[in-house]
C-alpha cells in the first residue's frame, strides 16, 4: 500500500494524487507522524493541486465553523418551557 | 449544599427520573442551546430549529428511563435530534431538493487537472449575507445522512466513534460520508472562493 521510500528527486511522484486526495479528505487536521503521513506531507509540499485541495477543504470547514449561529430566541424558550410544563404536568421555569 | 452548576448530568438525570422537575429544568437549561444550535445547523431555519428543540426535549423526558449512562448525555441528545431530523425529512419528502451522493457526481478522484487556489483574503470579511446564503444553500443540498455527519464531525467536534454511535453507523461509513460531504461542499463554494 505504501510507496517504497526512494531517495530520488521525484520522490513525491511515488504517491498518486488520487491516494493523497482521499487521505486529505479524511484527515484534514490530523497531524500524524507515521511514515505514510510523512510521505503524504512530502507529496503535498511538492504538489500544487494537493496543496490547493487541502487548503480549500480546510477553508470550507472553517467557514461552516465560523458562520454565526443564532442563540435561542426568547419566544422559542418560552414555548419550550410551556410545552414541557404540559408534558410533565408541572410548571417549569 | 451543592450549587446547581456543580451537579453532574448523571445526578440531574437520576433526580429527573424520580419526578424532580427542578432537576429536569436544570438539565434542559444546560443543553437547550446545544440542541437548538445543532438543529439550526442541520436545517438552517429558525422555525424548524424551534420545533426540533421542543420535540427533542419532549422525547428526552419520555425516554429518560432508557438512557443507560453508558454514553455521554450529549451523545444521546445528538442521536435524538438526528432521529428527529431524519424522520421529518421523510415526512416532508424534501429529498427532491437534495443531490444524491450514493452515486457521487463528486468524484473522489482527481476531477480537474488543476485545482484552483482559494482566496487568502481574510475570510471574516467574506462573512457577508451573500456568503451566508451560499453556505446555507450548499449544505441544504447535501442529503441529510451526509449533512449530519459533516456537522457532527467538523462543526460540533464529535469524534468519528461518537458520530458512528449517534448515527448507528460503522466508523468507516462515517469517514466515507464525511469525505464526500467535504468534497461536495468545497465544490459548491468553489466559484465564490477562487481568487
Ligand atoms: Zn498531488
Amino acid at each position: 500500500m505504501m510507496a517504497k521510500k526512494t531517495r530520488t528527486v521525484h520522490r513525491h511522484h511515488s504517491l498518486h494524487c488520487a491516494d493523497v486526495f482521499s487521505h486529505i479528505c479524511e484527515n484534514l487536521d490530523a497531524d500524524l507522524d507515521s511514515p505514510q503521513c510523512r510521505e503524504i506531507k512530502r507529496h503535498i509540499a511538492g504538489c500544487p493541486d494537493c496543496t490547493a485541495l487541502l487548503d480549500s477543504l480546510k477553508k470550507t470547514v472553517y467557514l461552516y465553523r465560523t458562520v454565526p449561529i443564532p442563540t435561542i430566541p426568547a419566544s422559542s424558550r418560552r414555548k419550550l418551557y410551556s410545552v414541557l410544563s404540559l408534558e410533565t404536568g408541572r410548571r417549569l421555569k | 449544599m451543592k450549587t446547581v452548576s456543580h451537579i453532574s448530568d448523571g445526578e440531574l438525570i437520576e433526580r429527573s427520573r424520580t419526578g424532580d422537575t427542578h432537576a429536569f429544568t436544570q438539565l434542559v437549561k444546560r443543553y437547550e442551546q446545544l440542541v437548538y444550535g445543532f438543529s439550526y445547523k442541520v436545517c438552517r431555519d429558525k422555525e424548524k430549529a424551534e420545533e426540533t428543540l421542543q420535540d427533542t426535549f419532549i422525547n428526552v423526558y419520555r425516554k429518560l428511563s432508557q438512557f443507560n449512562g453508558e454514553s455521554k448525555f450529549s451523545t444521546w441528545l445528538y442521536s435524538i435530534v438526528t432521529n428527529n431530523c431524519l424522520m421529518k425529512r421523510r415526512k416532508r419528502k424534501l429529498d427532491t431538493e437534495m443531490v444524491s451522493l450514493d452515486d457521487p457526481p463528486v468524484s473522489d478522484k482527481h476531477e480537474q487537472r488543476t485545482i484552483p487556489a482559494w482566496t487568502d483574503s481574510p475570510i471574516s470579511s467574506l462573512m457577508n449575507s451573500e456568503l451566508r446564503a451560499r453556505l446555507d444553500k450548499a449544505i441544504l443540498k447535501l442529503p441529510m445522512e451526509y449533512r449530519v455527519v459533516f456537522i457532527l464531525r467538523d462543526v460540533e467536534n464529535q469524534t468519528a466513534e461518537e458520530a458512528a454511535k449517534i448515527l448507528k453507523l460503522s466508523v468507516p461509513a462515517v469517514k466515507s460520508r464525511l469525505r464526500r460531504a467535504r468534497l461536495f461542499l468545497r465544490k459548491e463554494l468553489n466559484d465564490l472562493m477562487v481568487e
